[in-house]
């Protein structure tokens, strides 16, 4: 039986699932933890982190000590968006990090239209 | 004359009874030696009836031994048979299924960041169930083992265990260790554990806990799962081992009309690749306490922090070069801390192409977040050289 003549399928698939990884969670609502949102460690997070899995530990020290975005941490981490976003919720529902929203984007002025503006009061009120 | 007639009259009673006894002995001998004639005869028959029967039943048992060869012999080439149909399909199935795997692993990559990813996980872990099916089978009817080409973690090696049964979300790894499984080892080890978890979550409460630990007892690893199930009979107990040894083998058709692979394949699974498995042990809940346990061979101290490969920044990095003075975590990431020095763009967007409204830019900045953007534009405002914004001001 030992003998195996044959050789074996050899597997290419990560040996650990991402649905493992996540410990079969489901995604957070959509508007929780956007590319933007911008995540940090607790302070007392450190302590905890033996608990955690690999990926949990890895996302929690790269928040560690200043703020990153979601979108930064999937890069940096080669996971999915979806898969960084659920580990976070997990890491947050234990206290373990604080997310901040991002601020509403900043509409772009157009810099002619202010200048018509500025030429225009210039020439109604004398500059 | 009275006494003369009686003495004759004796003397006739004594020659009667005389020529009587001569002539009965006679007879006598006579029946005897008839009598030792008819058992010799009979004596000779039974003899040979005798031999004949033992001839008979010689013949009788030789018969019976080649009818039962006869019937092993066919039941043989059925089970050959019937294996080999099984380990064609399992095999073919076995393979699809993990490149069904690879498949959905590329597809969750690629829609990562939408809402689909959440139904793609769960359809992973239905397909991870299948593989471990049709592996299970395989292995049963003879076929090799996916293999894996690079050593794991022993805790990783459990995880990719818990992904292949239903209810994984029960099973705890009590701890993380430095034992790493050489590359060999890996899918072997990977699906007995998942069968030994499978079993432990039939098993026991829906809710109920199952925790992993890992032990080292001298040369050899542990692999210890503990459940809070209802634990073994002596007899479930008694067949187990029997069926774990590798005593008792049991045929295909012996599986049953629902087959239990589980212990049949891990038998086999231990028995190729060099482990023991035992299930007699009771666990702290009550339960059945399995151990798998490892000898040298089969795993190594972990070399080398497994996630080495993430720290590669260089095609992470967007349109922003990090400045060189920003601090930089232990993996050497940058560091985004409160007040920063300003990062490096927005500068440069003024000093050397001033005048220009550049359309591009727009599509720049709305990449980075607005708290870079804000310390940018404070620091734009603090530069002296900008000759377009001092014109505005103006």
């Amino acid at each position: 039986m030992t003998d195996e003549p044959e050789p074996g399928l050899e597997l290419t698939s990560a040996l650990v699932p991402l649905f493992v990884i996540t410990n079969g969670r489901s995604l957070p609502p959509e508007h929780a933890y956007e590319r933007t949102t911008l995540v940090s460690a607790s302070q007392d997070a450190s302590a905890e982190a033996r608990t955690l899995s690999p990926e949990a530990r890895q996302v929690l020290e790269l928040v560690t000590g200043g703020f990153l975005s979601v979108a930064e941490v999937a890069a940096h981490t080669h996971l999915p968006l979806g898969i960084v976003r659920i580990l976070l919720a997990q890491l947050e529902e234990r206290g373990l990090i604080a997310a901040r929203k991002p601020i509403p984007r900043a509409e772009h002025v157009d810099r002619d239209v202010l200048n018509a503006v500025l030429d225009g009061l210039r020439a109604r009120f004398g500059a | 004359m009275t006494e003369d007639a009686l003495v004759w009259f004796l003397v006739a009673v004594a020659v009667i009874a005389i020529a009587a006894v001569g002539i009965l002995s006679r007879r006598n001998k006579a029946v005897a030696k008839r009598k030792a004639e008819i058992e010799a005869e009979l004596n000779q028959q039974l003899s040979s009836a005798d031999e004949q029967i033992a001839t008979l039943s010689r013949e009788l048992q030789q018969f019976k031994d080649e009818h039962a060869e006869r019937i092993r012999q066919a039941e043989e080439a059925a089970e050959e048979s019937t294996k080999a149909v099984l380990k064609g399909s399992a095999r073919f199935l076995q393979s699809l299924a993990a490149e069904q795997q690879t498949l959905l692993e590329a597809i969750q990559r690629k829609y990562g960041g939408h809402s689909v990813l959440g139904d793609l996980l769960e359809v992973s872990h239905a397909n991870a169930q299948m593989s471990r099916k049709a592996q299970g089978i395989a292995v049963v009817c003879g076929a090799p083992l996916g293999r894996r080409n690079r050593p794991a973690s022993v805790y990783d090696v459990v995880r990719s265990a818990m992904g292949q049964i239903r209810n994984f979300e029960r099973v705890a790894i009590m701890q993380q260790t430095g034992f790493a499984l050489k590359a060999s080892a890996v899918s072997p080890v990977a699906l007995a554990v998942a069968e030994l978890l499978d079993n432990a979550a039939s098993f026991s409460q829906q809710n109920a806990p199952i925790e992993v630990t890992f032990q080292r007892v001298q040369k050899n690893l542990c692999i210890i799962i503990d459940d809070a199930g209802v634990g073994m009979s002596d007899e479930d107990r008694q067949q187990a081992t029997a069926l774990l040894s590798g005593d008792y083998r049991p045929r295909l058709s012996q599986l049953g009309n629902q087959p239990k692979w589980g212990f049949p394949v891990i038998a086999l699974l231990a028995q190729q690749y060099g482990f023991r498995v035992d299930v007699t042990g009771v666990s702290r809940y009550g339960g059945v306490r399995a151990v798998v346990l490892l000898p040298e061979e089969l795993w190594t101290m972990e070399e080398t922090a497994p996630p080495t490969e993430t720290v590669q920044t260089g095609h992470v990095s967007g349109p922003v070069p990090p400045s060189d003075s920003a601090p930089r975590t232990a993996h050497g990431l940058p560091r985004r801390g409160a007040r920063q020095v300003p990062v490096a763009s927005v500068p440069d967007r003024d000093t050397t192409t001033a005048a220009s409204p550049e359309p591009e830019e727009a599509g720049q900045a709305a990449r980075r977040s607005l708290g870079a953007f804000q310390r940018g534009t404070l620091s734009g405002r603090k530069l002296t050289v900008a000759p377009s914004e001092g014109a505005d001001d103006a």
